[in-house]
């Protein structure tokens, strides 16, 4: 199958440091990808080159099969919650608007979609509360219902569930594993082990800006694992 | 007449620097380049530029042997808002500039990766500090409205043409009107105060 996004020989580095490191990366169609790795190892390096906010040093990015040649249209096919996600003043609604007036949506639509997300992120009714009155899991969700609602292809998740108390957590993750079927391509980053084997498809593994074992690798580990 | 050409020319001057400022602010504010620095501090000297010194220079190239002397706009409200226009564009900018680097880092990035374009997450960063933008314009409006060289050196302080409120305080005062003048002053005074405690009111919002 195409690969949602293939990334080739990536580098990227700041000043005169090297943060990161990705020889070649193909993230298939309709899998969650836990994307482990320490603090500082590169997650969310990784995480916004692929979303398009981090310019690679050198190096492809390939969404569908396009070289990323108008970074704008490129962009709209992924989209980004970082760690601690900002909302835009004013209402629910309107941060959820945003991007889909960005793609013309037309405005029955965009209700639509905005009422089904904000339902599926449990916030039902959500739509004219103010963004400054929120508490710190409902940004979070309201950051994740705003993607959703964009349909991306690939949906980034930064640390999705740092700001998530533990009575959330559960319906959090069912959440995030139900996100294939309504065929989103999902990379989220953990620094919990048991949630990167509980959730992730595949695992990708950072350590000091490269990538361990690349999901083909493990593949073809378990190939010759099994003597296939 | 004195209140309504006062007002008429520091409005004009002020949208005018406030379509040029916003953008120069916000344009520093985003973009790291050889040479801002330099910018920067250019920026800083003129807003304390002092108002003589600008129209001055105006009144140099507005004269008649000045290179723009045939338009004949020395001593014309023209004039005026010309200067008064040079006088708040830096106040914007600066403003604009302080109100874009104060701004939450992550405005630009969310609307990038919500699909946004670079110019239309700049546009969206605007609107999220359009309380600190519109206290940049109300700045400079302040500036203008009260400033008393430009208006003498550019404008020439003819009755019922370009005579300010600040030319005309001036004017009375040096006639021996003192009283006149301070009435003018207290005006002017409340003029100030309504702006600023307009500012205030934006600024708890």
């Amino acid at each position: 199958m195409q690969p949602v996004v293939s990334l080739n020989n990536i580098l990227v580095t700041r000043g005169d440091s090297f943060k990161l490191s990705v020889g070649r990366l193909a993230l298939q169609p309709g899998l969650i990808y836990a994307l482990t790795g320490a603090n500082g190892s590169g997650k969310s390096t990784l995480l916004r080159v692929m979303a398009l906010l981090t310019p690679a040093f050198e190096g492809t990015i390939e969404f569908s099969g396009n070289k990323t040649n108008n970074p704008a249209q490129q962009r709209q096919k992924v989209t980004l919650v970082e760690q601690s996600p900002y909302l835009f003043k004013g209402k629910v609604i309107d941060n959820l608007n945003y991007g889909l007036k960005l793609r013309g949506i037309d405005s029955n639509e965009r209700s639509r979609r905005i009422k089904t997300t904000l339902a599926n992120v449990g916030l039902e009714g959500f739509e004219q509360r103010q963004a400054k009155e929120l508490s710190g899991g409902e940004i979070q969700r309201v950051a994740l219902a705003r993607a959703l609602a964009l349909k991306p292809e690939l949906l980034l998740l930064d640390e999705p569930t740092a700001n998530i108390d533990s009575s959330s957590l559960q319906g959090y993750e069912s959440l995030l594993r139900d996100l294939p079927k309504y065929g989103v391509t999902v990379v989220f980053s953990t620094h919990d082990p048991s949630q990167s084997q509980r959730l992730g498809d595949q695992v990708l593994r950072l350590e000091n800006g490269r990538l361990l074992s690349s999901p083909q690798q493990r593949l073809d580990e378990r190939r010759n694992l099994y003597g296939t | 007449m004195t209140v309504w050409v006062s007002l008429y020319t520091s409005s004009c001057a002020i949208v005018i620097a406030a379509l040029l400022g916003v953008p120069i602010g916000l344009w520093l504010g985003l973009n790291r380049f050889r040479g801002r620095q330099l910018l920067l501090a250019l920026l800083n000297t003129l807003m304390a530029l002092p108002t003589v010194v600008v129209g001055l220079l105006l009144f140099g190239l507005l004269s008649r042997q000045g290179p723009l002397g045939p338009l004949g706009l020395l001593f014309t409200p023209l004039a005026m808002i010309a200067g008064q226009t040079v006088l708040a564009t830096p106040i914007v900018a600066n403003l604009v500039l302080a109100a874009v680097t104060g701004a939450d880092q992550r405005i630009i990035n969310t609307a990038l990766t919500l699909g946004a374009s670079r110019f239309q997450a700049a546009v969206q960063l605007l609107r999220e500090i359009r309380f600190g933008v519109m206290a940049a314009v109300i700045a400079g409006f302040g500036r203008v409205i009260a400033e008393v060289g430009v208006a003498m050196m550019l404008g020439g302080n003819i009755r019922n043409s370009t005579r300010t409120m600040t030319t005309a305080i001036a004017l009375e005062t040096s006639k021996g009107e003192f009283a006149f003048g301070l009435a003018l002053g207290m005006l002017l005074l409340s003029v100030a105060l309504l702006v600023n405690l307009f500012l205030n009111v934006l600024q708890q919002r």
